[in-house]
């Protein structure tokens, strides 16, 4: 008797551990065991939306979508592989070594096997799939660039999240292995642009058959993004600039719409998406850096341009008006150092001044004036900050003042400081965007505007969320004299822009050789036309160009190129 | 009292029921007409086990004493038709084909088994009032029977039956101990197994050391030998507490588990009827033995007494090695789980086992 009842109770401990057993698979470990339950019958094969377009300002297209075909194998028991990736190979002729590999994984994912097959191809990939039901030919909508280099910079590339990038926007559900933009546009508007992914899940058997749908979320596309860019202009502006090294801005003074913006040299930015590694690699690589903006992220010394701060400056403050003349010698001794002037040029007032590029009269003035002043009004006209444009990796640029010197190296201003501060060298650093803002404030009397390049989002026009002109207070006389010189930079003989006179349209600007040894001067070009009625800022940058003058030639084709095409 | 057989037989349908609705379950997705109606051949299987349960629990039980070895020789000729021609499916020979039945030899031979060690173990001297077991010697305790379970069992496990084969020994270690044998020899049984099992190893065929190492790890071969334990829990535990419904378990329905049907029927079960479904399956069973035992206990003929043991441990053994096996506590070894899992073999003997308890409950009053 005794030893049936402990075998009962033995058999009795048993089944509770039976149900113990039960438990911990169906409660504690549940939840985990469901899942991949679900994971085991439960397939997604990711639809992808078109990223957003983006046009020019007149709808003309500058980065659109071709159609991909990928190759996407869903693995399911029963086919006979090695026929099947015989045949796949016959028609990519490729080793498929490869597929293999990857399909005896034992994965039940699909499987992306190759990617942008040409139409011919998907073609007759698509006609395998009656012997084969495995095989999908997915028509993907990828990004394209059909103007290839053109406006480059302005667009950015794109290019898989990197994790710095995905720390940054994982809370706008942004995931691993996702395509994001790279600089400019594609990246700053990337929220809008992207495609919202969609895709179809549906139930498979043991065998990776499908069995039923469970549902689908159809791909929303990106949103089109319209610039205020003229696809005309910029080619224009494109061609002229070359191969030289440098950038051209063409804006619209009064509103700060970007009607054209070229950095040169550029890249093209299909390259990136078609994962071409060496040529990529090799844009990294190039000392030229194409993939620089340089019209925003590049600070340079302004040279002569910076004269029109100190002339603003001056003006403003009384210190000098219409008729102050200085004499000009050829050079100027401050303290125990000799400034020199590139050509002596007599007795000159502030217009002749500026249509001589004097150096002499620009030390004097700027003695006058004090450094601290020059530095105010260079902020006032938008130097030394950024310009609110809104691409991102823009330069702030820097302008000296006594006491920033005295702040950072412990050193204090001289004379000679202010002398060189006054022609725009020493350690001024100016973006080319930023000189063409200031010059804006010429053009229209007085306003500092916010540069922008967008124009519309989803048809929503963006002109309430740019920032207003702001006034920049300079009496009128200020503005008309500074004018007059720009004017007669262009038309007086004797002017440094005088290149540009035989132009059909009246121009007015102010040329700038910046000094930066050892290698050769920046070439600056910066002005706005026409003179009466300014429509059109224009600047022109050339990275150790030589002087202003070649400056000046790149704008003359530019404008002259215009006029032909009846753009003015 | 009266009343035994009518609960046995009324917790058997009730299991039975669970069966069907699992069997539907499991087999509704497929295509083919002999998925189609699996079902209802297990109901008829069911039917035909409750005839049999109906007749043989009118036979008095006593009668399987004269009938011991006619069914002992009966089961090893099958045992040894099987080996001949027997039909091959799933990489084992354990069919015979009557007709349009599959008859599986060694399904009966456990019972036969479990008949023959309650006979053996109840013999008493002249005088016929002292039992023999007490006083067996090493010889007539461990050897002679060990020598007469081993026939069957190798046939079996040459099959191969690896599960059937030990279930035998299981049967017959308890039984030992139940029949008052001297402690001391059982001591001496259970060292031989431990001591023997090292060498045992060499004699296991390939997939049978597979399904040792992944009951290990089954990690090992995920895909392979490991593939089905690994379901199994998954199918398992996607039940959670409340089960994921009648015909949307998706782990059964769509075929992931291999054998949902049949070995692993608990594993579908639970799947769709949640922790809540298999605790009552469980307690069910739980009924079901423990009905078994006290109608041991309560009858004094020893052969009576010891073959409701053995009915009671044969039902016990293979239902908590079957689910253990479902939930990954025990390798995976070809045995169906009594009543559930789909088999006329299974299905027939357990209710004649059913039907021997009864009558031996009713046949007590007699004595």
């Amino acid at each position: 008797m005794n030893r049936a009842r402990i075998i009962f109770w033995g058999l009795s401990l048993v089944f509770l551990l039976l149900v113990a057993g039960l438990f911990n698979l169906e409660v504690i470990r549940g939840r985990n065991l469901r899942g991949l339950g679900e994971k085991n019958c439960i397939r997604l094969v990711s639809q992808r939306g078109s990223r957003g377009r983006i046009v020019d300002r007149n709808g003309l297209l500058i980065a659109g979508n071709r159609i991909s075909y990928d190759l996407i194998l869903i693995p399911q028991e029963g086919i006979r592989q090695n026929d099947m990736i015989a045949k796949i190979s016959r028609v990519l002729g490729k080793d498929a070594g490869l597929e293999r590999g990857r399909l005896s994984f034992g994965t039940s994912m699909p499987v992306v096997i190759a990617n942008n097959l040409k139409l011919r191809e998907a073609v007759s990939l698509g006609q395998l799939k009656i012997d084969f039901p495995c095989i999908n030919i997915q028509a993907n909508p990828v990004r394209g660039y059909p103007e290839f280099k053109l406006a480059c910079h302005l667009l950015g590339y794109l290019g898989e999240i990197d994790r710095w990038r995905l720390t940054k926007l994982e809370d706008y559900g942004y995931k691993t292995k996702d395509i994001v933009g790279f600089g400019g546009v594609e990246e700053k508007y990337d929220y809008y642009l992207r495609d919202e992914e969609g895709g179809v899940s549906f139930q498979v058997d043991h065998r990776g058959r499908p069995v039923r749908t469970l549902g689908f979320k159809p791909p929303v596309n990106g949103k089109d993004v319209q610039l205020t860019i003229d696809v005309r202009i910029q080619k224009i502006v494109e061609g002229a600039l070359g191969d030289r090294k440098g950038a051209v801005i063409i804006m619209n003074p009064y509103n700060g719409e970007i009607l054209a913006l070229a950095s040169s040299p550029g890249f093209n930015p299909n390259a990136f998406l078609a994962k071409d590694s060496s040529t990529v690699s090799r844009l990294f690589k190039d000392p030229a850096a194409p993939m620089i903006n340089r019209a925003i992220s590049g600070a340079y010394p302004a040279g002569s341009i910076f004269k029109l701060v100190v002339a603003a400056a001056a003006l403003e403050n009384r210190k000098i008006t219409r008729h102050t003349s200085f004499l000009c010698q050829g050079q100027l001794k401050v303290g125990r150092q000799e400034f020199k002037c590139w050509s002596t040029h007599g007795t000159q007032d502030i217009v002749d001044a500026l249509i001589h590029s004097c150096n002499v009269f620009f030390y004097r003035v700027g003695l006058l004036v004090g450094a601290q002043a020059i530095h105010d009004y260079a902020l006032r006209l938008g130097l030394s900050h950024t310009t609110g444009f809104d691409l991102p990796y823009e330069k702030q640029g820097f302008i000296p003042s006594p006491l920033l010197k005295k702040i950072s190296t412990f050193k204090n201003w001289f004379d000679g400081d202010t002398a060189n501060l006054s022609i725009g060298q020493g350690d001024v650093l100016v973006t080319p965007l930023q000189i063409t803002r200031m010059m804006a404030v010429f053009a229209n009397k007085g306003y500092l505007v916010n540069p922008h390049v967008t124009k519309s989002i989803n048809g929503k026009d963006m002109f309430r969320y740019h920032k207003k002109p702001e006034k920049v207070n300079l009496r009128p006389e200020t503005i008309n004299y500074i004018n007059d010189g720009l004017r007669g930079v262009i038309s007086d003989p004797g002017g440094t822009g005088n290149v540009l006179s035989t132009v059909g349209v009246a121009i007015a600007g102010k040329t700038g050789t910046a000094q930066a040894p050892p290698k050769s001067s920046h070439a600056w070009f910066s002005g706005f036309f026409p003179f009466k009625s300014p429509r059109f800022v224009i600047c022109v940058f050339l990275e150790h160009g030589g002087p202003g003058y070649y400056s000046c030639l790149v704008a003359k084709r530019v404008i002259e190129e215009m006029l032909e095409q009846g753009l003015i | 009292m009266k009343n035994a057989s009518l609960t046995i037989l009324l917790i058997a349908v009730l299991i039975c029921i669970l069966s069907l609705l699992s069997i539907f379950s499991s087999t509704s997705q497929r295509e083919g007409e002999i998925w189609q109606n699996i079902y209802q051949r297990q109901a008829l299987w069911i039917g035909l086990g409750i005839m049999f349960f109906l007749i043989i629990s009118n036979i008095n039980y006593r009668r399987f004493w004269d009938w011991t070895y006619f069914l002992y020789l009966a089961s090893l000729f099958f045992l040894l038709l099987v080996l001949l021609l027997g039909s091959v499916r799933l990489g084992a020979q354990r069919w015979l084909r009557f007709g349009w039945f599959n008859f599986q030899p060694s399904e009966l031979a456990k019972l036969v088994m479990a008949i023959f060690l309650a006979r053996y173990f109840s013999l008493k001297d002249e005088s016929n009032v002292t039992l023999l077991s007490e006083r067996f010697g090493v010889f007539r305790a461990l050897i002679v029977p060990l020598f007469f379970i081993a026939i069957p069992m190798g046939l079996i496990i040459e099959q191969p039956d690896l599960g059937t084969g030990l279930i035998v020994l299981f049967i017959f270690i308890p039984m030992l101990y139940l029949a008052n044998v001297k402690l001391k020899y059982l001591f001496v049984m259970l060292a031989l197994i431990i001591f023997s099992t090292p060498f045992a190893w060499n004699f296991l065929r390939g997939y049978q050391k597979d399904r040792l190492m992944v009951f290990l790890n089954p990690n090992i071969d995920p895909l392979g030998a490991g593939y089905t334990i690994i379901q199994s829990k998954i199918a398992i535990g996607s039940g959670g507490f409340w089960g994921r419904g009648w015909l949307s378990g998706t782990q059964s329905q769509l075929r992931f588990l291999p054998e949902a049907h049949t070995d692993f029927i608990f594993a579908s079960f639970s799947e769709e009827w949640g922790l809540l479904g298999g605790i009552v399956l469980l307690f069910l069973y739980y009924l079901l033995i423990r009905k078994g035992f006290l109608i041991a206990q309560r009858t004094r003929d020893q052969f009576g007494r010891l073959m409701a043991f053995g009915i009671s441990l044969m039902l016990a053994i293979q239902v908590s090695i079957n689910i253990a096996m479902n939930m990954g506590f025990a390798p995976i070894v070809g045995i169906p789980l009594p009543l559930m899992s789909y088999g006329g073999s299974s299905i027939f003997v357990t209710f004649i086992a059913l039907g021997i308890l009864a009558n031996i409950d009713k046949s007590r009053a007699v004595f």
